[in-house]
């Protein structure tokens, strides 16, 4: 590669997988046209015959691999019984205690932000053996793969100790989330698809105004159109109906009768 | 009584298809949304349970794209394209006009008793509306669902947050569909007293022409002065159809009656 190439390399995005391509199509771009239209022809039949062939090339033999997991391993719930108790000891904490952070937190955020970098999160807490998950998280079970699925939050968030999220060596760490804890289940899943947010925060909140944006204006908006659009039709076909009652002449009739009321009277 | 002809055997044959795929897509939708009720878990049984219900969902819904793709062949083959510009803004032509925003509101003066009746011709605003957001629907529905069926695979070219919002806007505009169905096009198609019990048109292809003559009195007359008049007569019906007609088409619409009613008598199960 080229030291001008290689710099506009490094200079893009590496989180977006476009950038490579966009970096190999101004490559390929100084051939000539027909060599590259025949490349992406063929990458385009080679795409189209792997995907057509999948399910022999992979030799599954389920018929849908997002069920393979509910049909198969998950039963009843039993990952809740076993390797699950915290261990006896504290565990290792890289480190030692976290530091005190930059910013002065309130005490509950203090606690809550220096566990997600302990290598077991719910290190020291009393009475932990006792306790469930879904006990200190309520809003955290609201989810579709704990709901629907009937996920245990252990069978994601894996066996004690639990590790904080921004603990290096965690699972369920940014970085490693789609291989360790994504794939179990959706075989393939990549960075991308493992930025689901899986607990997701109630779109009709106003808070997720920040939390997630796109969700909280995209769902508004979608409720104002169907709002919108019953707002106007529906009383539009019931008067509709309710106009079908009265005869065509309604009106004129009633200009009529207007006018021989105001005769009878003497007004005109 | 003379009939006039106002559907092709072929129209008629999409309404009926678009019907059997949007009634299966509504139940099965719903039962998987409210799969945390019991009426839910009932709805899903008969479909073969939750993950039974998502796979005749997901074959439906590409029956419905593949149906819309059809549709769309379909006029693409019918526009008259040696008058082309003309042809699909004319009176014939199911696109909106100019004209359509005028009757619309002339129309709504005279349910309120201020204007007159509009002197419809073919197609009436409402009839336009709501042949156009199907378009719209099924574009909408078929790839947000598309890619909701296959999250691994679509996640490669969007991030997978996307996913979050393309299930609400999935769910809010199916709602939006099957409550528009049920309430207003029902209403409008059956019970006001012009068409009341119910308007066969769209099942046996043609309609009375004095109906016509009173509710769409520029189509009618439209066709006398051009001189086409008699080909448009249809034949009588037959009695034995008709009454299929009615049973079958009275079956579907107590089918989404059911599916509204008990949506939102179970909507309190979706909060919790």
């Amino acid at each position: 590669m080229k030291k001008q190439a290689l710099e506009a390399y490094q200079l893009s995005d590496y989180h977006n997988p476009c950038g490579i391509y966009q970096q190999r199509k101004r490559y390929f771009h100084k051939g000539p046209v027909w060599l590259v239209r025949t490349i992406y022809l063929t990458a385009a039949i080679l795409l189209i015959m792997i995907h057509f062939n999948e399910s022999s090339w992979a030799q599954t033999e389920v018929s849908s691999k997002s069920y393979r997991y509910s049909e198969r391993e998950l039963a009843s719930r039993s990952y809740e019984r076993h390797e699950v108790k915290p261990r006896t000891y504290p565990v290792f904490v890289r480190g030692g205690r976290p530091q005190r952070e930059a910013v002065t937190l309130s005490p509950i955020a203090e606690k809550v932000r220096r566990r997600k970098y302990l290598a077991d999160s719910h290190w020291g807490l009393k009475f932990y053996e006792r306790l469930t998950c879904v006990r200190c998280h309520p809003r955290q079970a609201r989810n579709l793969h704990y709901i629907r699925a009937k996920i245990t939050c252990r069978q994601c968030h894996g066996p004690e100790p639990i590790a904080g999220l921004s603990h290096y060596y965690s699972k369920m760490s940014p970085r490693r989330r789609h291989a360790f804890v994504c794939a179990k289940c959706h075989e393939g899943a990549n960075r991308s698809f493992a930025s689901y947010v899986n607990h997701e925060p109630n779109p009709t909140a106003l808070t997720t105004r920040k939390s997630f944006p796109l969700l909280f204006y995209v769902f508004w908006m979608m409720v104002a159109i169907a709002v919108g659009t019953f707002a106007v039709f529906l009383p539009h076909a019931f008067m509709w109906g309710l106009r079908e009652f009265l005869p065509d002449n309604f009106v004129s009739a009633l200009k009529e009768r207007f006018v021989k009321w105001r005769k009878r009277d003497g007004q005109d | 009584m003379a009939r006039i002809k106002r559907f092709t055997p072929a129209q008629r044959m999409f309404h009926l298809l678009l019907m059997l795929s949007f009634l299966t897509q509504a139940a099965t939708g719903l039962a998987r949304l409210y799969i945390e009720t019991d009426w839910g878990l009932f709805l899903a049984s008969l479909f073969g349970g939750y993950n039974g219900t998502l796979t005749i969902h997901w074959w439906v819904g590409l029956f419905m794209i593949a149906l819309l793709a059809v549709h769309v062949l379909y006029v693409l083959i019918h526009v008259d394209w040696r008058r082309f510009p003309k042809s699909v803004y004319g009176p014939d032509s199911i696109l909106p006009r100019k004209e359509d925003l005028g009757q619309a509101l002339q129309h709504a003066g005279w349910i309120v008793g201020l204007r007159h009746l509009p002197r419809f011709d073919r197609w009436g605003y409402w009839e336009k509306f709501d042949y156009l957001a199907v378009f719209w629907g099924i574009t909408l529905l078929g790839i947000t669902g598309v890619i909701l069926y296959n999250p691994v695979f679509f996640s490669n070219y969007m991030p997978g947050w996307v996913l979050n919002v393309l299930l609400w806007v999935h769910r809010i505009e199916a709602v939006l569909a099957i409550v528009h169905v049920a309430t207003i096009h029902f209403f409008i198609g059956h019970l006001r007293r012009h068409n009341f019990p119910m308007d066969l048109v769209m099942f046996e292809g043609s309609v009375d022409l004095e109906k016509a003559r009173h509710e769409r009195p520029a189509w009618v007359e439209r066709l006398e002065q051009n001189g086409n008049f008699h080909p448009t007569l249809a034949d009588n019906r037959s009695n034995a159809l008709r009454v299929f007609y009615y049973v079958f088409g009275f079956s579907v619409i107590a089918c989404f009656i059911y599916l509204l009613v008990n949506g939102l008598v179970n909507a309190s199960g979706l909060l919790g």
